[in-house]
């Protein structure tokens, strides 16, 4: 499952897509899905900065990275992968489903057009490279 | 690891303890209280029938994850690999967990071992363990003993 990821950018506020989609047609009725804040790594590289973010149990269609002004915010819709089971009981519950939601400030240093992601097992990889480093431009001075 | 817990459980406090845990969380309050975190964190259900096992292991490939049982206890076996191309003195934030890991969970009932399955998809692994049909109970006489 490799699976290049989309970024849109807004021009309006952002909204992490939580409840503003179309696809939430069954959900009135399931109780209220709670949020949950992804762990993540950030690292930095020759290129830029790298980040990781653990999303398991989302797929690329319930991704939204959005980036606008200077903020980076990505929201993760959890598919829930269990088939309907009857009389279920939790034995023992270690870890909560929901969504994740987590957001970023980017530095001046990030060059927004180039943000690629990758999603991957469970693990969104965000590659945020520098801007290229303009040189000095001499500026020609004319007399009359 | 939650952070702030009242002392009872009742529906209408937990959303907003949710709440308030991931607003610590994000607010890295959590990050220095934490005692070392379990990885993977696992949940199990039971409909009756089998349980269903499911483990949150993001980023192991399924090369890396191994399942074995034996004499009623599981074993969940893997190995996260640390993000290519970053050293230890590169991170500006390191939250999550790398390297080997490894957890046992002793299974509650008997388990039909023969009939299970794994199954790993974005980052879930999803074990289901039938249990083995109880025999119905067996009534045995009593009979009177020499005296």
């Amino acid at each position: 499952m490799n699976d290049n990821t989309h970024i849109t950018r807004t021009q309006s506020p952002a909204r992490p897509a939580a409840n503003d989609g179309n696809d939430g047609e069954q959900d009135a009725a399931d109780a209220p899905r709670i949020l949950l804040n992804p762990s993540i790594d950030i690292y930095e590289t020759a290129e830029g900065l790298v980040l990781y973010a653990d999303l398991p149990g989302v797929n690329s269609e319930g991704l939204d990275l959005q980036v606008q002004d200077n903020r980076l915010a990505l929201f993760g819709r959890v598919e829930n992968t269990m088939e309907p089971m009857e009389a279920v009981e939790a034995v023992h519950q270690e870890y909560q489903i929901g969504d994740y939601l987590r957001s970023f400030i980017l530095s001046d240093e990030v060059d927004h057009e180039q943000i690629s992601a990758r999603l991957n097992n469970g693990v969104l990889r965000i590659e945020l490279p520098r801007t290229a480093r303009t040189e000095p431009r001499r500026i020609e001075i004319s007399t009359d | 690891m939650p952070v702030f817990r009242w002392g009872q459980h009742w529906n209408p406090l937990r959303d907003l303890e949710r709440e308030v845990d991931r607003l610590l969380q994000g607010m890295n309050l959590a990050l220095q209280v934490r005692s070392p975190r379990r990885f993977p964190l696992i949940n199990l259900l039971d409909d009756g029938e089998r349980y269903v096992l499911t483990a949150e292991v993001p980023g192991v490939e399924l090369a890396d994850l191994e399942v074995t049982a034996a004499d009623g206890v599981l074993t969940l076996k893997g190995l996260r690999k640390a993000p290519p191309e970053a050293r230890d003195d590169s991170f500006r934030r390191q939250e999550r967990f790398q390297g080997a890991w490894q957890r046992k969970l002793q299974l509650p009932d008997r388990i039909d071992e023969d009939a299970m399955k794994a199954e790993y998809a974005l980052g879930i692994l999803k074990v289901t363990l039938p249990k083995i049909a109880g025999s119905a109970a067996r009534s045995i006489p009593v009979m009177e003993g020499p005296s």
